[in-house]
């Protein structure tokens, strides 16, 4: 009886970390087959059964699609678009975010709450009319366009990150440095812009990532290699390669590479800025 | 008296203009950011409608014709199909999403060797892009290469091609949907558990509460809010859901798994019927607001 009990308490113990085990392993194992399959020799990929580890291993599809495909350009485009879009929108939501944490005036919350809710617009309502503009302003295959769209869906989030993380720094450290003979905006930058930077190291991993995974948006207002991102590279990339699956998937990893590494370094961060959209306080 | 009297107005003048300037200080700050969301997000919206409302030739806009696309989309079979696929695959995802996300959340909301290392590799999903991960899911359910398709198929005895067929395209996309998003659901559901107070668990256990009762009458109460806000990013992320079905069926087979998304996208960007496509994306905006008031009420009544 009592061995009976011992060992059903300890199935009862396991089962949690049984249960882990088995989400680990559905989280991986799109990643892990990715990754497995851009290693293995062509002939090996479609092998019956499958080949579990990449026996024996090749880095040949890495060095094909650095060597002879248009997705080394759209490694820089993305990386372009993503400075170019993070200091936009730390540039305008962290005064924006600052004006929201520290002031009250008439129309403030209406137009919190207006920026707010653009969160819940699906993108493809007003990417039709952008796709519009940007043809009838000559913005049409040109980064300033995906600046632009790209800055206006994020800015409300660096708002609300923002605002969030001012709103943590005592009130008195600002008039503080007013009662030193600073005017407001000087003591914005000199007192609590210093002590700003986790908050700013949040929003710009935040905005770093949705920039980097965007697609369907610029799928839409680029035309050229010289313009597309690594998203839009890749699916034409896949549409063109046809059943290469090596040069696909080592294109895969490729693009996920900055994520993953941003990711891992930077987690607290990140899962700060996840929640803080929608978590008060 | 005339000292008085004459710094009266002076003085008045002076809060005057202060309370002035700062009413102007924070819009200066605010500005470029309101700018941008009004001219970059707001007023395509309002382009969007009157496009919906207008015959249009390629990037012509010709004349008025009322709600004749909204009538078309919602006479027309293909217009209920595209509706009910939505439904069909933000419900399973929600419904397959929160019991893995919150099960996970409670496992990890306790202390054990490992944790920060389990936690990191749940959450990548959700890093990994909507293009990525479709195309991820593609290979590991291709009945060429794919582990999954490989085990199904000796589960089954035989080939298995989820994605190319009718039964089980749906489920496949569910799947690969509720992979990307469980972590967010996870991680926000972790948050809130973490701020519950320790001292309520040690009551109801004198109490003699056990585990499942604790869950439902403390747990779950106060971790509601978030829940319903993660329930709703997640339900308005499902219906405006473009990617999974463009790349992993392309809508098929038939028409099973062709979302709205995927025919706005397929009505603009490859037939360019722009009037007809803002028509249906003015549909998807509505239920996406429907569930944006249910967000906002949440928020409100949380305040």
């Amino acid at each position: 009886m009592r061995v009976r009990n011992t060992g059903l308490t300890g199935v009862r113990r396991s089962l949690p970390y049984a249960a882990l085990v088995i989400a680990c392993a559905f989280a991986l194992i799109p990643i892990y087959w990715t990754l497995n399959t851009s290693l293995k020799l062509e002939g090996d990929i479609g092998a019956y059964p499958p080949k579990w580890i990449p026996d024996p291993p090749t880095i040949e599809h890495y060095v094909n699609i650095v060597r002879s495909s248009s997705l080394p350009r759209n490694y820089m485009n993305s990386i372009i678009l993503a400075i170019g879009t993070i200091l936009l929108v730390l540039v305008l939501g962290v005064h924006a975010g600052y004006a929201a944490a520290r002031f009250e005036f008439r129309g403030k919350n209406a137009i919190l709450f207006l920026m707010l809710s653009t969160v819940m617009i699906p993108g493809i309502v007003t990417l039709i009319p952008q796709y519009f503009l940007a043809v009838q302003l000559g913005l049409y295959d040109r980064f300033i366009a995906l600046f632009l769209v790209f800055g206006a869906w994020q800015v409300p989030t660096v708002v609300w990150i923002m605002s969030g993380f001012f709103r943590s720094i005592p009130r008195e450290l600002d008039e503080s440095s007013l009662v030193d003979g600073s005017n407001r905006i000087g003591a914005f930058y000199r007192v609590i812009m210093p002590l700003s930077w986790p908050g700013i190291a949040s929003a710009a991993i935040v905005v770093f990532v949705w920039v980097w995974n965007e697609f369907i948006i610029a799928l839409n207002l680029t035309a050229s290699q010289s313009t597309r991102p690594l998203t839009v590279g890749v699916f034409f990339f896949v549409g063109e390669t046809g059943i290469e699956w090596g040069k696909m998937t080592a294109a895969a990893i490729v693009g996920l590479i900055p994520v993953i590494v941003a990711f891992i370094f930077l987690q607290r961060r990140f899962v700060s800025g996840l929640t803080a959209g929608a978590m008060k306080g | 008296m005339t000292v008085g009297q004459a710094s009266l107005p002076y003085s008045r003048s002076a809060v005057k203009g202060r309370s002035k300037s700062h009413a102007l200080f924070p819009w200066l700050l605010m500005a470029p950011s309101v700018l941008l969301v009004l001219l970059v997000t707001v007023l395509p919206i309002v382009q969007a409608v009157s496009l919906s409302l207008r015959e249009t030739f390629f990037l012509e806009q010709g004349q008025f014709i009322g709600a004749d696309h909204y009538k078309r989309f919602f006479a027309d079979p293909s217009g209920h199909r595209n509706i009910v696929t939505t439904l069909v695959f933000a419900a399973g995802s929600i419904a397959l999403t929160f019991p893995l996300a919150i099960g996970l959340a409670l496992l990890l909301s306790r202390d054990f060797p490992g944790r920060a290392v389990v936690r990191t590799l749940l959450i990548l999903p959700w890093v990994v892009s909507q293009l990525l991960g479709a195309l991820m899911w593609q290979w590991v359910l291709s009945p060429n290469i794919g582990a999954i398709a490989y085990w199904l198929g000796k589960f089954v005895g035989g080939r298995v091609d989820i994605l190319g067929t009718t039964n089980t395209a749906m489920a496949g996309m569910i799947v690969a949907n509720v992979w990307r998003t469980y972590p967010y659901a996870m991680i926000l559901t972790l948050a809130a558990i973490v701020t519950v107070p320790q001292d309520l668990y040690e009551a109801a256990k004198v109490d003699g509460a056990n585990a499942r009762q604790r869950f439902f009458s403390i747990t779950f109460p106060l971790i509601r809010p978030t829940l319903l806000i993660a329930l709703i990013i997640l339900t308005v992320n499902a219906i405006n859901m473009i990617e999974l079905p463009l790349i992993l069926t392309g809508g098929g087979p038939i028409d099973v798994t062709d979302l709205l998304g995927l025919r706005v996208y397929r009505e603009a960007f490859v037939l360019q019927n722009f009037g007809f496509a803002s028509a249906i994306a003015i549909v998807m905006f509505g239920m996406n607001a429907l569930m944006s008031i249910a967000y906002i009420r949440v928020l409100r009544s949380e305040a």
